[in-house]
């Protein structure tokens, strides 16, 4: 059972591993839209825009 | 966010996407004109209102965006074309004040109004970091804010913005960034506190699940105590951090002398902790941190809920809030102008409004005549007239021409302010339902504290060894939380589902109030007609054909956009279009089709007749053809009174107006109890005579003449223009008036007092059966904990659907009937 003194503290370890990442996370705003980038997924392609978006005509 | 009449109406596909109908805007849904712009998109053929909302379609064409149209749940707002204002952006006071200097660039953060969904959201952020000199884009469906990074020295703030503006949304500087900012830390905190016991609790469950799975008592006292140590060490976080709101509730609670549910809460968390921590030390037989870890995440999980509810409601608010422009122009003595903040302008002062610019203050218009659109009060995007002298409110955007104002209130004394306060105050108002489940509670804690004493004595007597196991579990499962939340939640989820309804509730418990309406009781003809002319009779003289006389009128009409021109929608007009158009307000239209010159309007101007109140088409002295014209009753007043009449609601009509048009709109949408010609002393005896029969009677009026009657029913419902808005006499007000959400709001209160009930019954039950349960010492800590968090999460998740608007009388197919016969 002496291999619980490794693992158990390597579970801490882990422990503050994640909650780290959690406040890294919180902190960089990554929850504070949970709807738009769902629909990033839903967009297939990232096709570089076509040439008609220089033009200014729609201004 | 107060949406329009033709997004409640649409129908949304599976999938979340909107179809539009053919008569429609393909890009915000608003009818279509005449001669619709059309554009090739998405595989087919698209029309258009206007020229604004063509391009925008066109550009995210252009730029490959247009999943945009597949991904959005809510149609967008109609591109207006003009962009007059737009450079005031770049100007240096706007910049020093709001922008902040990021590596690279300046930062500003914006607000806008048609962010309607997450599409929006990512549509901005696509369009608006392809514009050069853009260093970072994020836009916020939720906050309806936009941050936007750009370097001055490759472009102009105003460059972006006007792509901003060409895709049709109107930018506003984002007033209340400090209180957002305040809740975003709020909620980031939360957030920490809930992952940070949420991680703690599965670590410390696994501990403990590593000490019960020990029951033959084979594991040796060292390892025992370390798995002890490690499970406390795991805990104390999560008690301290993760539950220090629960603590500080309780201290709060203590010292006013009223110990609540947090008491509860804290004193049992601390009491398995601090036990858990002495049984450690000594080495005793159990320890409980597995509960009282389990017990503050789950209870967290619950809370965090609730404040989302909450916050949804409170989105209405900051879209009143958000309207105030940050700086006004002000007219000096010598007629010079000069741009002051808003908080320098007076009462009295002469405020120049922009075109495109929204209104500083509360005010009288001075001179000519101009439109004002008052969407954010009425929820209606048409610009509303008016003329010098008439009143104008803040927050609403000037149109077309410029407005000069005198003004009358400014700051927290304009309407707006007044209204957003009231609807601050009925969301943060504890209803009285409310206030009775705090009591109970209150009450509820002392006698629980002493059951669970006793508890603890009786199994001192019986089985020491159990005793505070027991009596631990008693105060845990007993906690009344579930009761405490029930009605709150229910509240707010449903303040949030009435906002995005369009109805506002200015009184707390005017949702209550409704939901026990039986009968309603129109206050005015022009409740259910809708002001709009209607073509129900045609004559022809002298040798005109009937249809070649409408043909004509038609042409007329559409060409000099009169408003008697959608009476004549249904007409194929004359191909050739008119010329040499005159428009003589209040007389007619006079104009050349081919060689003939033709006039139409009142007899007088037509055709040298007597006035009968008709149209007359005529050449001046002859006549050629006589219209009748009417108002028609609202395209959704039937649908809506049929929903009334389903929900077993009893439909009645008082009116000023004359025995002929309040017959004949009662017999179009078969009213039985019309009552014509009534002064407001007979409409309030009428519902008098009402309520001494028994019944409940929710008055549906425009809040501007008829407050007495209004007061007097059991609850009143405004409906009307901007000004009316701010009355006090309401208890409900329909921020645009679109019958159809009366039966829904009064549906959606119904269902509020029956999720209120469910929620109360569920909590009581559970904490009933579970008492006895725990006190027999068949319950052990751990899972009184579950079951109580459990049971709060119940209620919590039950009072959320109500939010969704996904109980079956919101949708029941009668109205889905009448969001297809608005379309149609």
């Amino acid at each position: 059972m002496n291999i619980l003194l490794l693992l158990v503290p390597l579970s801490l370890m882990l422990l503050l591993l994640a909650i780290g990442a959690f406040v890294w996370a919180v902190k960089r705003g990554q929850f504070d839209d949970l709807d738009t980038p769902g629909l990033d997924i839903l967009v297939d392609d990232d096709e570089p825009p076509a040439s008609g978006q220089e033009d200014r005509d729609a201004d | 966010m107060t949406a329009t009449p033709a997004t409640i109406a649409r129908a949304t596909r599976a999938d979340g996407a909107i179809q539009v109908a053919a008569t429609d805007c393909f890009h915000c849904g608003e009818p279509l004109p005449a001669v619709p712009a059309r554009l090739r998109l998405d595989g087919a053929e698209r029309a258009f209102c206007c020229d604004g909302c063509a391009a925008a379609a066109q550009w995210i064409r252009d730029a490959r965006l247009d999943d945009y149209y597949r991904l959005r749940s809510e149609l967008a707002t109609r591109v207006s074309v003009d962009q007059s204002d737009i450079a005031l952006w770049d100007r240096a006071e706007v910049l020093d004040e709001h922008a902040r200097n990021v590596p690279g660039g300046r930062e500003l953060t914006l607000l806008t109004d048609g962010m309607r969904c997450a599409a929006c959201a990512w549509l901005i952020d696509r369009a608006l970091t392809r514009e050069p000199g853009v260093l970072e884009v994020n836009a916020n469906a939720v906050t309806g804010r936009i941050r936007i990074a750009w370097d001055p020295a490759r472009t102009s703030l105003s460059s972006p913005l006007r792509r901003l503006m060409a895709l049709g949304y109107r930018p506003y500087l984002a007033t209340g960034e400090a209180r957002e900012r305040a809740r975003r830390s709020e909620r980031n905190r939360w957030l920490l506190r809930l992952g940070v016991a949420g991680l703690g609790a599965m670590q410390a469950m696994m501990f403990a699940e590593a000490l019960y799975l020990d029951t033959s008592g084979s594991m040796s006292h060292a390892l025992r105590d370390f798995l002890r140590w490690v499970t406390f060490l795991v805990a104390t976080p999560v008690v301290f951090y993760a539950g220090w709101p629960f603590l500080a509730g309780c201290a709060r609670e203590l010292r006013h002398r009223s110990p609540g549910m947090d008491t509860l809460i804290a004193t049992s968390t601390l009491l398995a902790y601090f036990a858990s921590l002495v049984e450690t030390l000594r080495g005793g037989p159990q320890v409980w941190y597995d509960a009282a870890v389990m017990f503050v995440f789950l209870l967290l999980a619950a809370r965090m809920l609730e404040q989302r509810v909450r916050n949804v409601a409170t989105a209405q608010v900051d879209a009143l809030a958000r309207a105030r422009p940050a700086f006004a122009t002000r007219e000096r003595e010598d007629g010079s102008r000069e741009l002051v903040p808003l908080a320098a302008l007076m009462v009295d002062d002469v405020a120049c409004i922009a075109a495109g610019e929204a209104v500083p203050a509360d005010g009288v218009l001075l001179d000519g005549e101009a439109g004002f659109e008052e969407s954010l009060l009425t929820g209606e995007a048409h610009a509303v007239h008016k003329t010098a002298g008439m009143p104008v409110f803040a927050g609403t955007v000037c149109r077309e021409r410029p407005a000069r104002m005198r003004v009358t209130a400014t700051g927290s004394a304009t309407r707006l302010s007044q209204l957003a306060h009231l609807v601050e105050q009925a969301q943060a108002h504890r209803p009285p339902l409310a206030q009775a489940a705090d009591r109970i509670a209150s009450w509820f804690v002392f006698a629980m504290l002493a059951v669970a004493a006793l508890t603890f004595l009786g199994w001192r007597a019986y089985e020491p060894a159990r005793a505070f196991e027991v009596a631990l579990a008693v105060l845990v499962i007993s906690c009344p939380c579930a009761l405490s939340l029930s009605v709150p939640a229910a509240l707010a989820a449903a303040n949030g589902a009435l906002a995005k309804l369009g109805v506002l509730p200015l009184r707390p418990d005017a949702l209550d109030r409704l939901a026990r309406a039986s009968d309603v009781v129109f206050d005015k003809t022009g409740t259910l007609s809708d002001g709009k002319p209607w073509l129900v009779e045609a004559d022809t003289f002298g040798g005109m054909d009937r249809v070649r006389a409408l043909r004509i009128a038609a042409a007329l009409e559409r060409d000099s956009g009169h408003p008697l021109a959608q009476a004549f929608s249904d007409v194929q007009a004359e191909a050739e279009s008119a010329s040499n158009l005159i428009a003589i307000a209040g007389h007619g239209i006079e104009g050349s089709l081919g060689a003939d010159r033709w006039r139409l309007g009142h007899a007088p101007y037509a055709c040298g007749g007597e006035d009968d109140g008709a149209l007359w088409l005529g050449d001046g002295r002859q006549a050629f053809a006589r219209f009748v014209v009417r108002e028609r009753e609202r395209v959704d007043a039937r649908a809506a009174l049929d929903a009334l009449r389903h929900e077993g609601i009893a439909v009645h009509l008082c009116s000023g107006d004359a025995h002929a048009a309040v017959d004949r709109l009662a017999t179009t949408l078969g009213i039985t109890e019309a009552n014509p010609r009534q002064t407001p002393e007979a409409k309030l005896a009428y519902v008098r005579q009402l309520q001494q029969q028994g019944r409940r009677v929710a008055m549906v009026g425009d809040g501007l003449n008829d407050a007495p009657v209004l007061a007097g029913a059991d609850v009143s419902i405004a409906m009307g223009e901007g000004a009316a808005l701010a009355q006090r006499a309401a208890d409900l007000v329909l921020a645009s008036p679109a019958l159809i959400r009366i039966p829904a709001a009064i549906a959606l209160a119904r269902d509020t007092r029956r999720i209120v009930r469910q929620n109360f019954g569920w909590a009581l039950g559970y904490n009933l059966l579970a008492l006895p349960l725990a006190m027999a010492g068949v319950v052990s800590p751990w899972m009184a904990a579950l079951g109580m968090a459990l049971s709060s999460l119940v209620v919590t998740l039950n009072a959320l659907r109500l939010a969704r608007g996904n109980t079956t009388s919101v949708e029941s197919p009668l109205l889905d009937g009448a969001a297809a016969e608005v379309r149609a």
